[in-house]
């Protein structure tokens, strides 16, 4: 099996894979000095940056249902 | 009109740093940064307690009041969020926020720290919600969601709280109320300029 190579250079292939997924993934991360780098400016109004964000979902009522045990 | 909040059980707290772990993989945060730390005292000692911390949000923001290109902004639910396009990096916040939440990412040359960055409350930052160029400067948005801070709702041992403040208070009280003792709200009066009564 190691003689014939094919199974070392399948095994190289794959570490070559997960190396281009490990220097892909920083792109997907915050910018470390808070840049946006090539993605469009999306501000919100001034009145969309103040109003309530908050809502009180299913979701964030069954935390508070199962923090009250 | 929901004031949102945060509250850690330090007697419930294990120091587990599962709220850390869970904030810095929810929004990517770079090396070197961590916008929720747990701080233990008295460690190994009596009466130690570990308290999760992280920008409290505060009433009258002092890193708000210092900041000289006014780059931090208030929700109507009392977020203090923050601008990263207007941010020049020149570190007042950091020295007014009596929890040290703002934090650094990088020196560069001449000194130059590019952008603060700092606790969110999962609630993104000035951009459109949920939009990459929200996410990569502020990480992802599940108030948009209709969802609470990740780190709150991982924390195993239900010690750290997140939500309306008249609601986690209630909570809060009700657990006193059944184990007979407790350290109080911590940072609260500090950043609420309110206590918890029991």
């Amino acid at each position: 099996m190691a003689n014939d190579g094919k199974p070392v250079a399948a095994r190289r292939g794959m570490l070559g894979l997960l190396g281009a997924a490990a220097a892909a993934a920083p792109a997907a991360a915050i910018d470390p000095n808070g840049n946006r780098g090539d993605l469009p400016n999306r501000p919100e109004s001034e009145a969309e940056k103040r109003r309530p964000r908050y809502r009180e979902t299913d979701h964030v009522r069954a935390f508070y249902r199962t923090n009250r045990s | 009109m929901a004031r949102l909040v945060f509250l850690c059980d330090s007697e419930r707290c294990i120091e587990c740093n599962a709220c850390v772990t869970a904030c810095k993989n929810e929004h990517e945060v770079p090396w070197g940064i961590n916008r929720r730390r747990v701080v233990t005292i008295n460690d190994g000692r009596p009466g130690e307690r570990s308290i999760s911390m992280a920008c409290m949000h505060c009433t009258d923001a002092p890193c708000a009041a210092v900041c000289p290109v006014s780059c931090f902004y208030g929700t109507e639910d009392q977020l203090v969020l923050h601008d990263k396009d207007l941010c020049i990096g020149c570190g007042y916040c950091f020295y007014a926020c009596p929890f040290g939440a703002p934090q650094y990412p990088r020196v560069g040359n001449f000194g130059g720290r590019g952008r603060m960055d700092k606790c969110t409350y999962c609630a993104g930052g000035p951009q459109q919600d949920n939009t990459p160029s929200e996410y990569v400067q502020y990480g992802s948005n599940r108030i948009a969601e209709g969802k609470l801070p990740l780190c709150a709702e991982m924390c195993s041992t239900k010690a750290l709280l997140a939500g309306d403040q008249a609601i986690i208070a209630d909570i809060y009280r009700e657990r006193v109320q059944k184990r007979g003792f407790g350290s109080g709200a911590w940072g609260w009066r500090t950043a609420y300029r309110t206590t918890l009564e029991v």
